[in-house]
């Protein structure tokens, strides 16, 4: 019995990846490997990466997803940091309502949000392509919700905002310099997937007509197959390679996870 | 005399009184009118129109098409995927959070949890070119496999297909599960493995009397919510499919792009009202048991 409490062996875990590991690469590099091919030449290089860059519309389309992504993060920390603390500090009976209905975007179908959006967003609403931050902030509403949520639980905000309060701060000071680095996890973690989901988002916005760089690649597609590939390959890669480097940039809490 | 004490008592009174009502909501006032605006209305609009006829009269002639051939069908494969795909990634990727998280570093955790976020949001057509590229007609493991004898393309088998299309979202649904599972897995606390070994458990005893019975409720409440990801996936099945195979997101899509036209002109809202009852169906269970469990999973 005394055995169990050892380090275990990492056996379980080493099969594990490498199950994963295989399931989740082998589909990835053979699109890498004709992401690279040179049909012409008959040999690998970088050709269709090239083009892609080349290709005026591509800088064009990854600056618009970039920006619609920045904004919809923007709006998504704007509202839901300040609004979710009140809630905490507040104990509003308005939390448990505000608790359920954040969680109601989980339950419709994107592809019925798209139908509904359309049918009853007013004509000036939906000719302007700020629609798109706010719906996306509704779609990564139940992600960013929840973990704003637990990391706000897991401080105390009351003593820090009394403190903050003490010594002088106002409530923008009060949040902006000791709650969000108190919870700049959950921050990090709301970040992250707001600005993935919004990056990648492809269902409503190809239904509402709108033209980001995901839709983009599908049009595409019907004219350089391969230079779609290396397109599609640049947007998996590049958001996973932004994401890890800010995880792994950030300390984790010594006290989160652990107790 | 009672007018007069009144009106002493008044100004706390009515200070409280005054700032009440505003101090309740007001700060929750921008969030509720853009979730008001952008979300509520859209919905209450669109199931109240899956009501109307071409005519704007209050009928159910929507919805008994939306229950007739070729969307009965439609549902029906929809429904069929989103089970299958959650049935197949369920234990597998459970089994791989566990591992994963009490086994795995830190650093290690993290990386896969960034890793899973970005593949559990992979769909549309570069995760189709990752599946043709592998295993589509001149994939790289079809070739592997042809070379060792077995041709997958032998029989019926291509991936605008119901097989093909389950395991291009395989993809996205154990990457998903590992997500939703793993913070069952880590509320587990090592004090209860401690106290059963020193009681004298078996490894086996452990999950059959603690372990398991504490998972299930997660576990149930991932399987619902990967159902609803599958039975509710448009991208991915857009890039596959040709048309060949009848799913629900898919003929929404088409009746709003006006690519198919219906008779009915809320054919459509219909089909998409119905989609969100089967998924409130799972959702709602969903919610309700991750509420549950998060009281003990709270620290």
């Amino acid at each position: 019995m005394a055995e169990a409490l050892k380090p275990k062996l990492q056996i379980p875990l080493v099969i594990t990846l490498t199950i994963l590991g295989f399931f989740v690469f082998v589909p990835m590099i053979s699109a890498f490997e004709y992401s690279i091919r040179t049909p012409l030449e008959g040999g690998y290089g970088w050709t269709h990466y090239l083009w892609a860059i080349k290709e005026e519309d591509f800088l064009h389309y990854i600056i618009r997803s970039a920006w619609l992504a920045f904004l919809t993060v923007l709006i998504t920390l704007l509202i839901l940091v300040p609004t979710i603390t009140w809630l905490h500090l507040s104990q509003s009976p308005l939390r448990v309502f505000i608790d359920g209905i954040s969680l109601l975007p989980l339950v419709i179908p994107v592809v019925a949000f798209a139908v509904g959006a359309q049918i009853s967003l007013p004509e000036f609403v939906q000719s302007t392509v700020l629609e798109l931050p706010f719906l996306y902030f509704i779609l990564a509403l139940p992600y960013a919700y929840r973990s704003l949520d637990i990391g706000l639980s897991a401080i105390p905000l009351k003593t820090l905002t009394e403190a903050a309060r003490s010594a002088g701060a106002n409530p923008f000071r009060t949040i902006n310099s000791v709650i969000v680095p108190a919870i700049r996890g959950s921050v990090m973690a709301t970040v992250a997937i707001t600005f993935a989901l919004s990056l990648g988002e492809y269902t409503l916005t190809v239904l509402l007509h709108w033209d980001t760089f995901p839709t983009w690649v599908t049009y595409v597609a019907q004219d350089n197959i391969l230079g779609a590939i290396a397109i599609s390959m640049m947007s998996l890669i590049i958001p996973f390679l932004i994401l890890t480097g800010l995880t792994l940039a950030l300390p984790e809490r010594s006290n989160q996870g652990r107790k | 005399m009672t007018h007069l004490v009144i009106e002493e008592g008044a100004p706390t009174r009515g200070r409280t009184f005054l700032t009440f009502p505003i101090k309740s909501f007001l700060p929750a006032l921008p969030l509720l009118l853009v979730i008001g605006y952008f979300f509520l209305f859209p919905i209450t609009k669109l199931i109240y129109v899956s009501f109307l006829s071409n005519e704007n009269t209050l009928t159910l002639g929507n919805f008994v098409t939306a229950f007739k051939d070729p969307y009965k069908t439609g549902f029906i494969n929809s429904i069929k995927i989103g089970l299958f795909s959650a049935a197949i990634a369920a234990v597998p990727g459970a089994v791989a959070a566990y591992f994963i998280e009490t086994r795995g570093s830190s650093k290690l955790r993290r990386t896969i949890a960034v890793m899973n976020g970005v593949l559990a949001n992979t769909g549309g057509i570069p995760l189709a070119f990752m599946f043709f590229a592998a295993i589509g007609m001149q994939g790289q493991i079809t070739k592997i496999l042809k070379a060792l004898g077995w041709d997958i393309y032998a029989g019926q088998f291509s991936l605008g297909t119901f097989t093909g299309i389950l395991i291009v979202y395989l993809y996205f649904q154990l990457p998903l599960m590992i997500i939703i599972f793993s913070p069952a897995i880590v509320a587990l606390r090592r004090e209860w493995v401690e106290a059963a070994y020193n009681l004298g458990a078996s490894q086996f005893n452990y999950w059959r009397t603690i372990g398991i019975p504490l998972l299930f409720p997660s576990f149930v409440a991932s399987f619902l919510l990967l159902f609803a990801s599958g039975f509710s996936a448009y991208a991915t099945a857009n890039a596959l499919t040709v048309g060949n195979l009848p799913l629900t997101p898919l003929q929404i899509g088409g009746l709003l792009d006006g690519n198919v036209s219906a008779s009915q002109l809320n054919l459509g809202k219909a089909l998409s009202s119905v989609m969100i009852l089967i998924s409130a169906l799972a959702i709602i269970p969903y919610l309700i048991i991750q509420r549950r469990t998060s009281r003990w999973q709270k620290r």
